[in-house]
């Protein structure tokens, strides 16, 4: 069923095909993903790209982890300080 | 600006239902036409498809719906722009999209636009509900559509409308029902809002279906009620619940979804009436009236586009939409909360009003409480409410209630919070630098 992984602080997520970011890691860590950049929690809220607060830095860019395919080896961080 | 960009006749931002009916009907009409959706895939929020549909357990609803939209589509030629992020409209009048798979931005050049990118939930303040584990009802009703799964261990429902049921009854079909749904409304108790319901059997009939799943999955409807706080402890969140004459329960679980009501996503989205290029809403981002209406939207947005380009005469609105704005009202008094604008008034000062910003309801009591009278602009740009990178969507209208709680004579609009800005999104100085302009620019 794993299309794939990437690391999250360390942390190697599996993830299925065509799957977003945000759900492959509300099913690994629901509730601790750490702080934004603004150091609110770090959180999966609105599914739908509005919200932001599940922003992380994927390749250089932050974006939000709910609009974005995971990818195999991908390595995604929390946004905090990336966005100063 | 190394080769070209886009140019069309219509450019349709959103591949819901009411973005994709509206792109197939001008495309099917003789119009060139881009479709530009922000995820990999069209669907929209209840459309949204499943990664595999093998996997699901439950059939989801309006399958046949969604299948008839898309043939539409392809018999149209229409091919999505998927991964396409709408960013605004410059002051050229070229709309931006942020292509994120080529991470660049390109830029359309349309004769009109048709704005079709959905509604976005309420959600009302209270201690806690900025914590992660606290989703929208919608968004964790959208991990189960996209996965069949939600993620481990127990929910709790809260907030007001139809969503809240709908939810629960999805999580009983996979098994997973929630500890309770707390309903700030009851409409169990406004008989005389639900006997309007009686000339919408398709709506009545869902509703039947989910309280059926609740009831026979002993699911606890809690009505009258709200969470009031919700805390950390032990790994858990821990609501409190205030009942009806302030009963006061705590409950814990592992995710805590909220919902008080859907409106449209209108933040920050370009209005250009009678401009070039003529800007047109279709769906819940014009009026939120829920899916019953948003393929009849599509095509009525479709039919101004038309009318407006060839100079042939607007048509009249549909019946579907006028009947679908009746049933959201009779909705809306059935599920009006028990407790009034005193739950707004109420807030303990180190509620997180704005959560980008972090300012609280005590930030907000301090500036309201200034000699200067702010207003909105004010709120905003001194108190920094509805400053932060969601633009205002999920606090703008709290802000709104707040300050109304406090000065009732003086109403005050949402947009004030939330002006035509752009980019509606973030976007990488990377890909702005790296757009694509159309040819002659």
């Amino acid at each position: 069923m794993s299309a794939g992984r990437f690391f999250w602080l360390g942390q190697s997520i599996g993830f299925r095909s065509g799957e977003s970011v945000a759900s492959a890691l509300m099913r690994a860590i629901p509730a601790d993903l750490g702080a934004d950049a603004n150091g609110s929690e770090l959180r999966y809220f609105c599914g739908i790209g509005a919200c932001q607060n599940c922003l992380v830095v994927i390749d250089g860019t932050v974006i939000e982890s709910c609009l974005t395919p995971a990818a195999d080896g991908q390595v995604v961080a929390p946004p905090g300080g990336a966005n100063d | 600006m190394t080769d070209a960009g886009l140019e069309c006749d219509a450019l349709v931002v959103g591949g819901g239902a009411a973005g994709v009916s509206a792109a197939a009907a001008l495309a099917s009409a003789g119009y060139r036409v881009e479709l530009a959706e922000q995820r990999a895939a069209l669907g929209g929020a209840y459309h949204r498809q499943p990664l595999d549909a093998a996997d699901l357990r439950y059939r989801p609803r309006g399958v046949r719906a969604w299948s008839a939209l898309m043939r539409d589509l392809t018999a149209a030629g229409v091919t999505p722009l998927c991964r396409h992020v709408f960013l605004g409209l410059d002051q050229d009048g070229l709309a931006m999209l942020d292509d994120r798979a080529g991470r660049r931005v390109v830029a359309v050049r349309a004769r009109a636009i048709v704005l079709a990118v959905g509604a976005i939930e309420k959600v009302l303040p209270r201690p806690g509900w900025q914590m992660a584990g606290v989703t929208t009802a919608g968004g964790l009703q959208m991990l189960l559509k996209e996965t069949g799964e939600v993620p481990p261990g127990d929910i709790l429902i809260a907030g007001s409308g139809p969503l809240t049921l709908a939810l629960a009854a999805d999580l009983v079909r996979v098994g997973r029902p929630p500890l309770v749904v707390v309903e700030a409304g009851d409409p169990v108790a406004r008989a005389a809002s639900a006997l309007g319901l009686a000339a919408f059997p398709g709506l009545l009939g869902e509703a039947a279906a989910h309280l059926a799943r609740l009831l026979t999955s002993q699911t606890r409807w809690l009505r009258g009620a709200t969470v009031t706080r919700i805390e950390r402890a032990d790994g858990r969140l821990v609501a409190t619940v205030t009942g009806r004459r302030g009963a006061v329960s705590t409950l814990a679980a592992d995710l805590i979804a909220l919902h008080d009501g859907i409106r449209p996503n209108d933040f920050g989205l370009p209005a250009q009436p009678g401009g070039e290029p003529l800007v047109v809403r279709a769906g819940d981002c014009r009026e939120a009236l829920g899916i019953a209406a948003a393929s009849a939207d599509g095509r009525a947005a479709a039919e101004a586009v038309i009318a407006a380009l060839s100079g042939a005469p607007p048509s009249v609105a549909p019946k579907a939409i006028e009947r679908q704005r009746r049933a959201q009202g009779i909705l809306k008094r059935l599920f009006a909360p028990v407790a009034g604008r005193e739950v707004m008034a109420g807030l303990p000062d180190e509620t997180i009003i704005c959560r980008c910003e972090g300012r609280t309801a005590g930030d907000l009591r301090g500036l309201l409480a200034g000699a200067d009278q702010p207003g909105l602009r004010e709120i905003k740009l001194n108190g920094r409410f509805g400053m932060g990178l969601c633009q205002g969507r999920f606090c703008a209208d709290n802000v709104r209630a707040f300050v109304a709680a406090q000065r009732p004579s003086n109403d005050i609009s949402t947009t004030a919070l939330s002006r035509d800005r752009w980019p509606l999104k973030p976007v990488s100085i990377a890909s702005l630098i790296a757009d694509h302009t159309p040819e002659g620019q």
